[in-house]
């Protein structure tokens, strides 16, 4: 928002170097973005945040400037020399919406001309950016600069009804329409605040005037509006009609509702003076007298103290608020810390009181007026004491550092990726929970953006064809992060937290011993984060959507037996082959977490081989729980060694090679008893599995 | 030997020119080396032994001299015995490491480790440095409802303050939460004070263009006791950056608006490109912009069932993905989430 140095000047005496006028102002909240030059004024870019639209004119900003420089403030006169005729007989004013317009006020200026503004109000809407339009117009987008009070003058003698007709303040009814001023006809409704003569709308209350009302070089006679909006009737009206005009920026953000009256009289002053003209007697004022705009509160200085850390002189506060314009009542007596306070109008709803009566502002609202003037920057640091830690870090953090770190260590490169993506995509790979719809944006950036993750698959698929393409001999990442499931209820979402995993294409070179990177690969990463939580997972055979037939499975948590992930071929091929798996972190809580390790024999161990072929659709599942059931006694440890298919195995079959291990606790085992044993085992594997053609 | 000697005798001479011409010959290996050795040095048989017995033939008034000229010769070929020993065992070592010698330059076969996203890891050092200051580590979802992201906050409801937040709504009215301010609310309500959390994740604003991601992370912090001021705030925050950047680092509290707090304040910190000098990344300031903060607002503890007369506390948030960019050299934002692995298997904890 810009403002002129030498508009503000009209208010108020500035600081020589406007450099320390920027300083200051952003020292108290009022950020200087920017100071240029144009002409011979300094033009200050403003960044005023919404709580502060008393500050969204050069007046109020001035009064800001006044406090900070403990210089005075001058106030604008509004005084019209005024005719015999007395406004309240010539127009009449109807409020039939006191919540949506709790006041109007409005005064006439007769026998005006038309013409372009005087040099000096040229300049002044120049200064900043405004064009200037004929001199009435202007002269309320002064005001509007000025004092902050957005104002509308109507051609008189154009409102239906009128001289002596009646405005109104009404909804719209339904099927009403309004060609605005930028020429657009609008359909209204009964939602929307409109200004209407006696027979239909002339204007959008708090957001822009109708077309057929405006003051054109034939107006002779001006009506000037400067009304109190209600800030969610103004941004219901401009927010329905898709508008946005610096009336509704202000009333959005809530404007002086005491200034209307000042605000008329200050115009109609300027409008005679620039445009000439007879300026009826008195301002035509109707309001919801049942309303004030006051708060009031109490300042506790110790307080005050207690919560900045730092001690306030009472003297800078008093003469702060004053300054600010806030009624400081210290009737206590001078010893008294506690004042009361009376909030300005242009305050009012910057300072939401508290629920309970009397409804005072919270004391807080208070401290902050006085530590921005104060200076944050002049407040000591300090840490607060509160002894010991807050609380110890939780289960499932500490779950996730452990898997993040693991699979780090596994040699996946971690991922983050958007929440939301194509639709299309999310439905392509398996769900953990079929049923749940995927979660749409109601405003998405873009229909590949539109629907929330309920598998961190698709994504990591994409990753992996994007680094492909780029040449990327293989691929190894991971993410974890929640995915969405809409609950059958209703309400917030279920956001269970996955892990997913993508692999494949050719690791290292022949001197790097070189692995071509498979299904098992990606297994077995995840076998072994289960491994490191305690938890066993058993694979089912699965077709599941998006992988390649006969090559995925669903992961299953043998305690419990509940399915908790899934992994698979990527079905779609694009280069080397892809492999996917994806696994509820939930999963793996609550595992074997006995840290006790098993005592490893002092004697020596014996180690046997045994190959054998069996038909090659025989799952290595059977055959693992067949050993766990035949297991002979001191037999330690056993593993897959090798498959094989290839000359000298028929066709349908596939030759497996164990390797058993066998170890006693108490003494050495010999290589007869080792034998014993383990052809015992061969031989009711080879019974039960064995190729028989 | 020495001049008082006088000079060596022929016999002495000759003695050595014969050990010398047969060292000569049989001094290259290790097996000629053990003859030479039992030739000449044998404990039996020796020359040196044989020219020790020898002086029993010499004349009486001879055998001084001729003594001399044996221990003289001993010496010698002890001598030049353990020498050549020496050259042997040298030429030996020097042998055996040339045919078992391997090329200690040639590459070692690294471990294939992977890799932890740039952002996890900021999150991290944040948690570790606001762990010993006794914060611990609170969570919430990512798909949120209006009260806690908004009307608990003190956003009243159809106001200009929740348009600066650009909401994502999903189609029955919830939204992605725009901050995890939202965590600050569910982390009040469901515990009383003293309260120190930080809140790290995901959030999501629709903004998508070069310098904005439509999905960032947050790191927001809040503390609620008795006796809570602003100089704590301003401590905390002040310990904090100190220990992310440098000791050096110093902040600038400048005024704001949140609804949620007050007084507000946006915190620079010395901009860690120029060490606070002015350079293109700050726009010559001196300062970034990072982290905004702010005392509790009364109407957030109330709406908490926290008492504001009795307790009070401050919040602050701040952006990690441009501390993450800072830190490992990124320059834009959209380059952390295209999951580069050429990019990512770069980054070291
Ligand atoms: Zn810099």
């Amino acid at each position: 928002m810009e403002f002129s140095c030498q508009w503000l000047a009209q208010y108020v005496d500035l600081p020589a170097d406007p450099q320390e006028l920027a300083r200051r102002l952003t020292a108290a909240g009022l950020a200087v973005e920017g100071v240029s030059t144009h002409g011979d004024d300094t033009v200050l870019d403003v960044d005023v945040t919404t709580n502060r639209p008393d500050c969204m004119n050069h007046f109020g900003l001035a009064r800001e400037i006044a406090v900070l420089f403990d210089v005075p403030l001058r106030r604008p006169p509004a005084a019209p020399a005024e005719d015999l005729e007395r406004t309240a007989e010539a127009a009449r004013v109807t409020l039939d919406d006191l919540e949506g317009c709790p006041r109007f006020t409005a005064r006439l200026v007769r026998g005006v001309r038309i013409g372009p503004s005087p040099e000096w109000l040229r300049r002044r809407l120049e200064s900043i950016g405004l064009r200037p339009i004929n001199n009435v117009v202007d002269v309320t987008n002064f005001i509007l600069w000025e004092l902050g009070q957005p104002l509308h003058a109507y051609d008189f003698a154009k409102l239906a009804g009128g001289p002596g007709g009646t405005i109104v303040v009404r909804r719209a009814r339904a099927g009403e329409t309004l060609v605005t001023l930028d020429g657009v006809e609008r359909e209204l409704d009964p939602e929307i605040l409109v200004i209407a003569d006696a027979e239909r709308p002339v204007g959008l209350a708090g957001v822009m005037g109708g077309l057929a009302s405006e003051v054109t070089a034939e107006t002779r006679d001006v009506l000037i509006e400067g009304a109190h909006f209600d800030r969610k009737a103004v941004r219901t009206t401009a927010k329905r009609l898709g508008m946005h005009t610096d009336a509704s920026h202000r009333f959005e953000r809530g404007a002086d509702p005491e200034i209307c009256g000042e605000a008329v009289s200050r115009a109609a002053a300027l409008i005679a003076e620039v445009a000439g003209g007879i300026v009826p007697a008195g301002v035509l004022d109707v309001r919801d007298t049942t309303k004030t705009w006051t708060r009031h509160g109490r300042l506790n200085l110790a307080k005050l103290d207690a919560f900045a850390g730092v001690h306030v002189d009472p003297a800078d506060a008093e003469r702060w608020l004053t300054g600010l314009g806030f009624g400081v009542d210290r009737s206590g007596g001078p010893g008294e810390n506690v004042w009361g306070i009376t909030v300005p109008s242009w305050r009012y709803f910057d300072f939401q009181p508290r629920p309970e009566p009397p409804h005072e502002t919270y004391p807080q609202d208070l401290y902050e007026e006085v530590l921005r003037v104060f200076g944050l920057d002049r407040i000591p640091a300090a840490l607060p004491g509160i002894p010991g830690a807050d609380a110890p870090r939780a289960e499932n953090l500490i779950r996730r550092d452990r898997v993040r770190r693991q699979l780090a260590a596994s040699g996946y490169a971690e991922a983050i990726h958007f929440a939301f993506l194509d639709p299309a995509r999310d439905a392509a790979f398996p769900s953990l929970r079929p049923a749940a719809q995927p979660i749409r944006l109601a405003n998405p950036i873009s229909e590949q953006l539109s629907v929330l993750r309920r598998s961190l698959v698709p994504n990591l698929v994409e990753t992996a064809r994007f680094n492909q393409r780029r040449g990327l001999p293989a691929v190894r990442t991971f993410e974890i992060a929640n995915v969405f499931y809409e609950r059958a209820q209703g309400g917030i979402p279920d956001q269970p937290e996955h892990v997913g995993l993508v692999c494949g294409g050719r690791l290292g070179n022949p001197w790097e011993r070189e692995v071509e990177l498979d299904l098992f690969d990606l297994k077995g990463t995840v076998d072994a984060l289960a491994d490191a939580f305690g938890i066993r997972l058993e694979a089912r055979p699965a077709d599941l959507p998006g992988v390649l037939a006969g090559n995925s499975a669903e992961l299953l948590r043998v305690q419990g037996g509940e399915v908790v992930g899934w992994f698979g071929r990527v079905a779609e091929q694009e280069g080397y082959p892809l492999y996917a798996a994806e696994l509820a972190t939930a999963a793996l809580a609550g595992g074997d977490v006995s840290l006790k390790v098993e005592l490893p024999s002092r004697f020596p161990g014996i180690s046997a081989d045994f190959t054998f072929t069996h038909a090659l659709d025989t799952p290595w599942a059977e055959i693992e729980r067949a050993i766990r059931e035949l297991a002979p006694p001191d037999l330690v440890a056993w593993k897959l060694k090798d498959r094989y298919r290839g000359p000298g195995v028929p066709e349908g079959a596939v030759n497996t090679t164990l390797s058993f291990h066998y170890n006693a606790r108490e003494r050495s085992l010999t290589q007869e008893e080792v034998n014993a044993r383990q052809g015992a085992l061969n031989q009711e594997l080879e019974r039960r599995f064995g190729w028989k053609g | 030997m020495s001049a008082g000697e006088g000079i060596a005798s022929a016999r002495l001479g000759n003695w050595i020119e014969g050990f010398e011409g047969d060292a000569a010959e049989r001094g290259q290996t290790r097996a000629q080396w053990e003859l030479l050795r039992i030739h000449w040095a044998g404990k039996k048989q020796g020359v040196v032994r044989g020219l020790l017995e020898e002086i029993k033939r010499i004349e009486p008034e001879q055998r001084r001299a001729y003594g001399e000229d044996v221990n003289r010769f001993k010496e010698h070929v002890e001598r030049r015995l353990s020498a050549i020993d020496a050259a042997l065992a040298a030429r030996e070592r020097e042998a055996a490491r040339r045919a078992a010698a391997v090329d200690v330059t040639l590459p070692g076969r690294r471990p294939a480790l992977g890799s932890l996203h740039p952002v996890t890891l900021v999150i991290a050092e944040m948690e570790q440095i606001f762990a010993e200051m006794g914060y611990s580590v609170a969570e919430g979802p990512e798909v949120e409802d209006d009260y806690h992201n908004f009307e608990a906050l003190n956003f009243p409801a159809d106001h200009p303050a929740r348009d600066t937040q650009d909401t994502f709504f999903l189609e029955d009215g919830l939204l992605l939460r725009t901050h995890t301010s939202p965590v600050q609310i569910r982390t009040m309500l469901a515990r009383r004070p003293p309260i120190r959390v930080i809140c790290p994740g995901r959030v999501f604003r629709n903004d998508n263009d070069l310098r904005h991601s439509p999905m960032f992370h947050q790191v927001e912090g809040l503390a609620v006791a008795e006796g809570i001021t602003v100089g704590h705030l301003k401590g905390t925050i002040l310990a904090f950056m100190r220990r992310l950047f440098s000791p050096e680092t110093d902040i600038r509290m400048r005024p704001s608006f949140f609804p949620f707090t007050e007084p507000s304040a946006e915190v620079d910190v010395t901009c860690q490109n120029c060490r606070g000098q002015g350079c293109e990344v700050c726009s010559g300031t001196g300062w970034m912009e990072i982290l905004g903060c702010g005392m509790v607002d009364p109407r957030v503890l109330a709406g908490c069932g926290i008492d504001p007369d009795v307790y009070s506390g401050f919040a602050f948030g701040m952006g990690v993905d441009r501390v993450a960019m800072n830190r490992y050299g990124i320059p834009n934002i959209r380059l952390l989430f295209d999951n580069d692995e050429r990019l990512l298997r770069q980054v070291r904890g």
